[in-house]
């Protein structure tokens, strides 16, 4: 298989896919007494079924530099990002569906959550590869769309309801200024392609600073910058778990992702992107973790510090932005990736104990803090990796978030600016704060006396805590071996900087 | 020249982009928000043809306008299903009553 | 050979960590045995590691970029206190067999216990600035975990996310100046920092060695961080004894030891060093004179000691003030596992229900007035040569007044000391508590250290070549054990101090003849029963911060105008930044 032929089907194998699987759900249905079960593995092995051509893609991106595919005017271009986002969207995404099976069984619906899924994903590996400033935005409207819906995947339920509702507006608005934005800066210079916007936009002043602001806002939105950011905790702590581990695990990192490329085509236009960054990426981390540390559900609290962790990935990329620092944009992708891993396995986690206290029991409440008392005594496994996902997102070694935070941290001290410093020393603070609220969960977790709750459980399937195993081993392991990822993290950032025009 | 076409239209543009904000801004009603929505798109519809014409790439210009149509649309179709629903669950599509998720 | 010991000393009892966790706390009897094999084997390891010391990298491991390269070098310094981690560390292990039987949960403990063995091995082998922060937070992380083991104990869980909290916030110090120095040098190498401090710019150097004296007196509980010491003795007391005593808290210690060649030159920061160390130890003494509850004192007393090290460190005494972590480690760790002893019979910690308990336990009794005794620094126990060698070091290297609050400070150590000791084991049985002797395990922990107690001053002359060999940069010289002794004999400073210690049993004695001395007295101690005011501060940082983050809450709406409203502003605003930049 060649290089094209496999980028190709990274990206129609799920958009294919999707109406399949809804029609198989649909078809298959009054044969399965109620169950979708065929549904869900084709769905299943159509994102299985990905790994082997993303394999041949990133064999072909790391040997030449990236992989070019034309569709009409368009032009796809994998390179170290699109892979890097290629590869972490993929994985986190075959987890969730995994761990969905159980989730989700006997939901009305449920044949459309699995014929979603593909297609967030595609959308998301899309939005990574295309060098086209409206087809980014086309991507990250489908990407939006289909989170919409799995967002409202509960739509009998009041609170998602809600928080799908709010999302979809405030997202609208974002998207609406990312248009605006785009339609400035192809007045300005007629083409949509990044490579060639670049040049023709160098210095030239008011508008597409405008654009670039509407860029920063816009996809701002979905990024979840304070304060464009109140959306968040509702549609992540709303959503079933695994989309809740999608959406903060890799979906706003996307938007980030596709505001990185179109700032990259206004680079030339004003050095003030990475010094923006940097202001977001002080409000991100110290609102989000300020918000978490008195929060009560357990979701809602952790939709609140991927806020807190957002800063991290903003500092990172600021620093690489604003002083061409390579090891800010690699920690930064590396922070991505290890927090996809974490956060992804602290929603499972998190989403496990909720489907064996509250929804197999045909409850919807929220699970709460005090639910989680003595939840290690029942459920080792799924306790276990909640402690370890809470830990490493708090930055404690030896856990991948330590690494990536340390990566990050080292890029600002290797700008040798006092106020950069003091910014570094302000994110370990918050690290430190964010301790205030990560331990005593752990601590809840493993007490001796269990709580009512967690006595009344049901028992977690195999099927579902295989993901949150694999997750946990993948946080230990980037977490005693940090290189382990180099080989995505430092080609991401390469391609980063040289689409900014920095090396 | 202030009545120049493309003056007009950066007038058009930024008013219905204006008064589309405006709506979502202030309207306590949900539909409502959704109609702010659908005319501020429209500013940005106008804007990729003036664009279009401006950069004498009329047939891109309008290719991108109708792809936003499209995406749009399914957007439009996306919110009023959802206001269908919370209109049936809550009852009532005023915004001050869809704020159990707070803090 | 070495790089194999090195891999021994962290590796085995990270292993065993892992095979204690998975057996499941469904066969406690294999989780003691197995603890108790790993952490030995680890022991001997590190034993035989002295022999092999060396300046060069023991081993390195490969890895690069923004982590440089994983590599450990068994020099002097490192391996002797990686003896002390692990062979402290198999004891407490093994005292915890008694102590800990019958406790749900025994496989997290272990874990924990024998995973922060290890990792307090690589903390001080690793010649990697960034290894030694990570090392030093899987530390800080181990000890949380051990402070709040009873989960389900409130005051635990505030003790173990307190200490948390507060050795990380002194960890960035480490961070800043590890990343400052990569950023300078271009390497983690700790003996690159060394060599090429001169060269580094003033400011620079400045922030590194300030960071570093953050982070150790963060680590080792020292002025203005010591407040979570104490609450750190909800921990099962071998765990009080190995990390809160023996081992992590040296850290601090060690970390100022090991870069003082560097730092020493920076205007301000010796005398910061030994203000730091005199105030941690002045105070904390006053605090265990007012406390009552046996393992507080102790801890207070930990501060204290830890203050006497700190203070020689800053005084140039590196050797006195790593000979004094060695006894100390020897004989707090008596102390503690001791205490431990008494307070596994009676089922109390507050030394007002105890008094008599001699005559019930006379074994514990006699290996724990060995340690008191030690730590009194009455002759001709270790603790006496290694404070003379520290005081000496700090009359010659530091101002005559800060001198004169240490010797005072010896005073106040003799008089808790004997004080402490009373309560416990002499006098009336005031609870009228039925205690029982220690059982087989915990005698096996105690007398090794006991023995320890009476004589590791005889390695004075080994430990000075051991030091002295192996760290080029810190111009210690190697003398015979009897030079050390005689020159300890003959320094005016052993007798101020002895005077000191006597004055300080004196003014226990006759305690009831000096009640109108006591009375003026009982304001300073009013004062340090209520911590100086410092605990008040941690609460009020604390309620402070909670009360942002609560009142911050009401910023989510949850209103959807509110929302659309705070991007319209956003926008507004990036659009006026960008602008102004232009």
């Amino acid at each position: 298989m060649d290089a094209k032929t496999a980028l190709t089907l990274l990206l129609v194998i799920p958009l294919v896919a999707s109406p399949v699987v809804y029609l198989i759900g649909r078809i298959s249905f009054h044969q399965s007494r109620g169950q979708y079960i065929v549904a869900r593995w084709f769905a299943l092995a159509a994102l299985a079924s990905m790994w082997y051509p993303l394999v041949v893609t990133a064999k072909a991106v790391l040997a030449d530099g990236g992989v070019d595919l034309h569709v009409g005017r368009i032009l796809l271009r994998m390179d170290g990002v699109g892979l890097f986002l290629a590869v972490t969207v993929l994985m986190l995404s075959t987890l969730a569906t995994l761990f969905s099976f159980n989730y989700v069984s006997g939901e009305e619906d449920e044949e459309k959550f699995y014929a979603l899924l593909p297609v967030l994903t595609a959308t998301m590996i899309g939005l990574g590869c295309t060098r086209d400033l409206f087809n980014l935005w086309v991507w990250f409207e489908a990407m939006a769309v289909s989170s919409y819906l799995l967002v409202a995947f509960y739509h009998h339920q009041r609170n998602s309801l809600e928080a799908a509702i709010k999302y979809l507006i405030q997202s609208a608005i974002g998207s609406l200024l990312v248009l605006l934005g785009i339609s400035l800066v192809f007045l300005q210079t007629a083409t949509l392609n990044l490579d060639e916007i670049r040049p023709l936009l160098a210095g030239s002043g008011i508008v597409s600073l405008a654009a670039g602001g509407l860029f920063v806002v816009g996809f701002g939105v979905k990024t979840a910058l304070v304060p464009m950011h109140t959306w968040l905790p509702d549609a992540h702590s709303q959503a079933p778990s695994g989309i809740s581990a999608l959406l903060s695990g890799v979906v706003i990192e996307a938007g980030l992702v596709a505001m990185l490329r179109a700032l990259g085509s206004l680079s030339e236009a004003s050095p003030a992107w990475g010094a923006l960054l940097l202001a977001f990426a002080a409000l991100n981390m110290l609102y989000g973790n300020l918000m978490a540390l008195r929060q009560t559900e357990v979701k809602r609290l952790l939709a609140y510090s991927s806020l807190a962790q957002m800063g991290y990935m903003l500092l990172g990329f600021g620093v690489a932005l604003a002083y061409g620092i390579k090891d800010g944009a690699a920690g930064g992708f590396f922070h991505i990736f290890n927090h996809a891993v974490m956060k992804g396995l602290a929603f499972l986690a998190a989403g496990a104990l909720l489907y064996a206290l509250h929804l197999s029991r045909g409850s919807h409440r929220a699970l709460v803090l005090d639910d989680l008392n003595g939840a290690a005594r029942r459920y080792p496994v799924t306790a276990f990796a909640l402690s370890v996902a809470l830990l490493g997102l708090g930055g404690l070694p030896p856990l991948s978030g330590f690494m990536s935070k340390w990566q990050i941290f080292l890029a600002g001290a290797e700008v040798r600016s006092t106020p950069l410093l003091w910014l570094v020393i302000f994110a370990a603070l918050n690290s430190v704060l964010s301790l205030g609220y990560y331990a005593p969960i752990v601590n809840r977790i493993f007490r001796n006396e269990p709580s009512e709750r967690v006595l009344k459980g049901n028992p977690i399937a195999p099927l579902m805590a295989l993901p949150l195993l694999l997750l946990t081993l993948a946080t230990v392991a980037l977490g005693v071996w940090p290189s382990l990822l180099t080989w995505l993290t430092e080609p991401a950032a390469q391609g980063l900087l040289a689409a900014f025009g920095l090396r | 020249m202030i009545f120049s076409l493309p003056n007009i239209a950066i007038v058009v543009v930024l008013g219905l982009f204006g008064v589309g904000l405006y709506g979502v801004l202030i309207s306590r009603n949900l539909i409502k928000v959704v109609v702010g929505l659908q005319i501020a798109v429209k500013g940005a519809l106008v804007a990729f043809v003036l664009a279009g014409r401006l950069s004498s790439q009329v047939d891109v210009g309008q290719s991108l306008a109708l792809t936003v149509i499209v995406a749009d649309t399914i957007v439009a179709v996306v919110a009023l299903a959802l206001a269908v629903q919370v209109r049936r669950k809550f009852g009532t599509l005023d915004i001050p009553s869809l704020t159990s998720l707070r803090r | 050979m070495a790089g194999i010991l090195i891999a021994l000393c962290i590796g085995l009892p990270w292993a065993g960590a892992l095979l204690v966790w998975w057996i499941g706390n469904d066969n406690p009897r294999w989780q003691h045995s197995l603890a108790v094999g790993f952490s030995a084997a680890g022991g001997l390891a590190a034993l035989a590691l002295i022999g092999l010391r060396s300046q060069g990298a023991g081993l390195s491991l490969k890895v690069g970029g923004a982590f440089g390269d994983f590599s450990f070098v068994p020099d002097g310094l490192s391996v002797y206190l990686t003896a002390i981690a692990t062979v402290i560390g198999s004891l407490a292990v093994i005292f915890s067999i008694d102590y800990m039987r019958g406790e749900e949960q025994l496989g997290r403990y272990y874990a924990l216990v024998l995973f922060f063995i290890g990792s307090m091995a690589g903390l001080v082998l690793t010649n990697n600035l960034f290894l030694m922060f990570l090392f030093w937070e899987i530390t800080a992380l181990c000890s949380y975990g051990l402070i709040s083991f009873h989960n389900d104990d409130p005051k635990a869980v505030a003790g173990g996310i307190k200490a948390l909290i507060i050795t990380q916030l002194g960890g960035i110090g480490l961070l800043v100046a590890a990343i400052l120095s990569y950023s300078y040098l271009g390497s983690f190498d700790t003996n690159l920092l060394l060599q090429k401090a001169p060269e580094l710019p003033a400011n620079v150097l400045t922030i590194l060695a300030f960071g570093c004296l953050a982070a150790a007196a963060a680590k080792s509980a020292q002025f203005p961080f010591q407040t979570w010491l104490p609450d750190a003795m909800e921990a099962p007391t071998p765990v009080s004894a190995l990390i809160h005593a023996a081992t992590m808290v040296n850290a601090g210690v060690y970390l100022l030891a090991r870069f003082y060649p560097a730092f020493a030159a920076v205007p301000n920061w010796r005398e910061a060093v030994m203000l730091v160390g005199m105030i941690s130890a002045l105070m904390a003494a006053l605090m265990a004179l007012a406390a009552n509850d046996l393992k507080r004192v102790l801890a207070y007393s930990t501060v204290s000691q830890l203050g006497y090290m700190v203070y020689a460190v800053g005084a140039g005494g590196v050797l006195a003030s790593q000979f004094h972590l060695l006894s100390h480690s020897i004989f707090k760790a008596l102390l503690f596992l001791g205490a431990g002893a008494v307070i596994h019979a009676a089922g109390t910690r507050d030394m007002r229900q105890m008094g008599g308990l001699g005559s019930q336990m006379p074994f514990v009794r006699t290996v724990f007035v060995a340690g008191a005794l030690a730590l009194a620094g009455v002759p001709v126990l270790n603790g006496f040569w290694s404070k003379e060698l520290v005081l000496e070091a700090g009359l010659s290297g530091g101002p005559v007044w800060v001198f004169g609050l240490m010797i005072f400070t010896a005073a106040l150590t003799a008089l808790y000391t004997f004080r402490m000791v009373w309560m416990v084991f002499f006098g009336e049985n005031r609870g009228g508590l039925h205690a029982h002797e220690a059982g087989a395990a915990m005698k096996t922990a105690l007398a090794p250290l006991a023995l320890g107690a009476l004589v590791s001053w005889l390695l004075a002359g080994p430990f000075s070549r051991l030091l002295a060999e192996t760290l080029p940069h810190h111009s210690i010289h190697a003398l015979p054990t009897g030079e050390i002794l005689l020159e300890v004999i003959k320094a005016p400073a052993t007798y101020i101090a002895l005077a000191a210690v006597a004055l300080g049993l004196a003014a226990w004695w006759w305690r009831e003849k000096l009640r109108l001395f006591s009375e003026a007295l009982s304001g300073i101690l009013w004062v340090a029963a209520h911590s100086f005011g410092f605990e008040a501060i941690n609460r009020g940082v604390v309620s402070v911060t909670n009360d942002a983050a609560e009142d911050l809450r009401g910023s989510q709406t949850g209103l959807l105008n509110w929302n659309v409203l705070a991007i319209i502003i956003a926008l507004v605003l990036v659009l006026l930044l960008l602008a102004l930049g232009a």
